[in-house]
């Protein structure tokens, strides 16, 4: 794609001019990347009587396309992403063959043939490892695994109650349906989803840039007992393939940790060649909710893996709109190890991610690092420059004492 | 720190001396090794002499080399962590005045020597207890403890020197003195991770007892140091009764009052001397994790790496004194030092290159600014003033040690690695800035600052006329 995938001994992908440059001209030739404006709205799609669901439509319309994020709870938290090339492409929900137990068809981006790129992500399971007796930090499992929690099995509030026009955002919460050991009696598991009208970052780390074409997800457990003294814990996401390949898994190193302070990686999910989703995190988790550099957890991704060998719990809203033919791929994510910081801590745990179509925003310097940086270079050039100058033309009173050579 | 005192002191220290030459017959023939005349009984002294410091060299950077587990053990930020280097430049803002003077009027350097060992090894046995009870404050005032020895250490073994070898192998002794320094934060570095994964295997757990028992281990060192100093301080009455030489007395004279009459160019080396150092020392007590997350060493090898600068500058030291010696133009020779400083750091702010490049770099700058700033001091400040120019150099360097340690773990904790490096950036480049006006001022007025080896033996030969 760009200097990016460089590897380790190279220069910084982080140059801000033509990196920019080559996004431009990358972006160009597809309508639906980089936008100039998008109107971005959030609105729970309520069902045929009236009834709440948990279906969130993410839609932000741009001159020339549209995207479409369709998050929903029924059955394991998913998303769909759907990028069209019209400004005027919709979501129809056909809530009674939605909820039967044949949802093939139920959701559709119409008109159809402008749909340039779809996918899905589904959130399976929730993991824990034992991690007492692990030093490898980067073992594979981190510990003795706990039976996992299906999220399937989850039940989750409604989210009209935590939707936030202002912010755009809205929080699915859940915990399980059968909890024998009370471990989610003062807990839960939360998602917070978040579009943006404009491009910034958020105030909390790990700040990873946002662009109108992006959403972010915060996955949040909060006050859930484990079930050993040093639990770590995990996350199954499922995504569909494209075609008999996984999707692409890449680790970008770089040179900018300003954001998160001393995390140099940025890992990405990509589903293709552009125009393609994609979803980025840093790796990087943390224990406290301030998520300053001393909760700060690992986060280990393992690489994608067809999921032919166990079956992963159906999601109603992928089946709607993709059909029951689909292969999956699925990765784990790891947070914490077994020394350090971790949830035991104070029984907080969160990850975010950033959902997106189109080239993936990129770092650049921070205005403050390259003012500070033209001040420490200028000055001392412009200095000797000066300088050099006045002595050359300037009166030389001293010219007596020069000539000893 | 005050080695590069040394270092200027072993340049200028170049007249003979007849120390002892005349003192009488002993009666009844010593062995070598125990005849104070004979060079065999010097180089036991001088061994006494380069394992007096190595203590303070070792402990001065065990935070550095286990930054990882005191930030864990002790559950602090890089701004908490970043003090116990602070604590330790905190009480050398005012002993870099006094240390002579308690030297020369107060303790007398036997004493001297001993007592400072003694808050040496106090200060580090405070630290490691601050460990053991997991109680950071006391951490923090072990450092401040350790530090009112550390340098006034320094200090008493130069003196020390001076008073055995002065019109001898003085030079020599001063370089040997400061690889042995180097070599001991070189060990430091290297060894200290591995001692805290052996008391973890023995005791069963990490934790705030491993590292304060690692440290109360490490603390075996400043013992070793006071051991010398007691030998010392018996072999020097020894030899004072045989060969009735004289207790060494620093010779410094401090006169607070003479600042005001510190010209423009001694203020501008004061300037280079706080802003480069303040990008040296606090980087490398921050190195290790550094080099650990951002170019994913192992712990062994960001050690390793973290203690080249040391590593290079032991050998290198003495070159460059010569070199400097020899050509002369300490301004440019600065203006190097100082260039090659900042590229390295930008280096490794702005590359992901393998960080051997900017650490040698990095160590060769380091080694030249020593050999080649120190010196200059003597040029631009008449010679009863000398002693109170050095000092306030060091003092003010320690000053700026502790503040830019401290705002250091606050930038790294807000704002990262990359930030963290641009602000050294920006340190050496406010010192280059200083070099740069330094060298038109002199230009401007004629100075004598960037003479050439030639040119200074001529001033001096017409002076002499």
């Amino acid at each position: 794609m760009c200097s990016c995938e460089e590897p380790r001994w190279g220069w910084g992908h982080c140059a801000p001019g033509p990196i920019l440059l080559l996004s431009l001209l990358l972006a160009a030739p597809f309508g639906l990347l980089g936008e100039e404006t998008r109107q971005v709205t959030l609105e729970v799609i309520p069902d045929s009587m009236g009834l709440p669901q948990n279906l969130l439509h993410i839609r932000a319309v741009g001159t020339n396309s549209t995207l479409h994020y369709v998050w929903s709870s029924l059955g394991p938290p998913a998303v769909l992403l759907v990028a069209t090339n019209t400004p005027h492409s919709n979501l129809s929900v056909n809530w009674s063959r939605l909820l039967s137990p044949e949802p093939d068809g139920a959701l559709m981006v119409l008109p159809k043939d402008s749909i340039q790129f779809s996918s899905a992500l589904v959130f399976t399971r929730l993991f824990e490892f034992d991690s007492t007796n692990t030093s490898d930090v980067a073992a594979e499992p981190p510990g003795k695994p706990y039976p996992p929690y299906s999220l399937a099995e989850f039940s989750w509030n409604n989210i009209s109650d935590s939707l936030d026009p202002a912010t755009l955002s809205a929080t699915f919460r859940g915990h399980p349906n059968q909890d024998p050991t009370r471990a989610f009696a003062n807990g839960s598991l939360a998602f917070r989803v978040q579009a943006f009208s404009r491009s910034g970052r958020p105030a909390q780390p790990p700040r990873l840039l946002h662009t109108m074409d992006t959403c972010q997800l915060e996955v949040a457990l909060v006050g859930a007992s484990p079930r050993g003294n040093r639990s770590l814990f995990g996350l199954e996401v499922a995504t569909l393939g494209q075609g008999p390949d996984c999707p692409s898994m890449q680790e970008q190193h770089s040179i900018d940790d300003e954001y998160a302070p001393a995390v140099f990686q940025l890992d990405q999910l990509l589903w293709g060649s552009l125009p393609s989703g994609f979803v980025q995190w840093r790796p990087v988790a943390f224990s406290q909710k301030q998520g300053g550099r001393e909760s700060a957890l690992p986060c280990q991704a393992s690489p994608l893996h067809p999921t032919l060998a166990y079956p992963l719990p159906q999601s109603p809203i992928v089946r709607a709109f993709f059909g029951s033919h689909n292969n999956f791929c699925a990765f784990n994510l790891t947070f914490g190890a077994s020394t350090g910081p971790g949830y035991w801590d104070q029984h907080y745990l969160s990850w975010s991610m950033l959902l997106g179509v189109g080239t993936p925003p990129v770092d650049a310097f921070s205005p403050l690092v390259l003012g500070i940086m033209a001040v420490a270079l200028g000055a001392p050039g412009f200095m000797l420059l000066a300088g050099g100058l006045f002595l050359l033309l300037g009166p030389k009173r001293y010219s007596e004492y020069q000539p000893i050579n | 720190m005050e080695e590069e005192e040394e270092e200027a002191r072993g340049l200028l220290a170049d007249g003979p001396d007849e120390a002892g030459r005349d003192a009488p017959a002993v009666p009844g023939a010593l062995p070598a090794l125990c005849d104070p005349r004979r060079l065999a009984h010097r180089l036991l002294v001088l061994l006494l002499m380069c394992f007096l410091g190595f203590g303070s060299y070792f402990c001065y950077d065990n935070p550095a080399a286990l930054q990882t587990q005191v930030k864990r053990d002790m559950q602090v930020n890089t701004t908490k962590f970043m003090l116990l280097y602070a604590w330790y430049s905190w009480p050398n803002v005012v002993l870099c005045f006094l240390g002579g003077f308690l030297i020369d009027r107060v303790f007398g350097i036997r004493w001297g020597t001993i007592i400072f060992s003694c808050f040496v090894c106090i200060g580090q046995v405070i630290f490691a207890l601050g460990g053991i009870f997991n109680a950071f404050w006391l951490m923090e005032f072990g450092r401040f403890v350790f530090g009112i020895g550390g340098e006034s250490l320094a200090v008493a073994q130069n003196t020390y020197a001076v008073s055995w070898f002065k019109g001898k192998e003085l030079n020599l002794v001063f370089g040997l003195q400061l690889s042995m320094a180097r070599i001991g934060s070189t060990v430091n570095m290297n060894l200290m991770g591995w001692l805290y994964s052996k008391v973890e295997a023995s005791l069963g757990s990490a934790g705030h007892t491993t590292l304060g028992v690692t440290l109360m281990i490490g603390g075996i060192t400043c013992i070793l140091s006071l051991i010398c100093a007691l030998a010392l301080a018996y072999l020097d009455q020894r030899a004072e009764r045989i060969l009735h030489k004289e207790q060494g007395k620093t010779g410094e004279v401090i006169k607070l009052t003479d600042v005001k009459d510190f010209s423009l160019p001694l203020w501008l080396i004061f300037i280079i001397c706080v802003f480069y150092y303040v990008a040296v020392f606090p980087f490398i007590g921050l190195g290790k994790v550094f080099f650990i997350e951002k170019f994913g060493f192992s712990s062994q090898a960001a050690s390793a790496i973290n203690s080249v600068v040391y590593v290079i500058s032991a050998p290198m030291s003495p070159i460059f004194g010569l070199m400097v010696d020899k050509t002369g133009k300490n301004i440019i020779w600065v203006l190097c030092a100082v260039v090659t400083t900042l590229a390295s750091h930008m280096l490794l702010a702005f590359t992901l290159w393998n960080p051997w490049i900017a650490m040698s770099l990095l160590g060769l700058s380091y080694s030249l600014l020593a050999c080649a700033l120190w010196p200059m001091v003597a040029f631009v400040v008449p010679e009863h003033q000398l002693g109170t120019a050095y000092g306030f150099m060091q003092s003010i360097q320690n000053l700026g040690l502790a503040i830019i340690s401290i705002l250091a773990g606050m930038i790294l904790d807000t704002r990262g690695y990359l930030f963290l490096e641009v602000f050294f950036i920006a340190c050496v480049s406010l010192s280059l800035l200083a070099v740069v006006f330094l060298y038109l001022v002199n230009r401007a007025r004629g100075g004598n600052l960037n003479y050439s080896a030639r040119q200074r033996e001529e001033m001096k030969l017409s002076h002499a006329e």
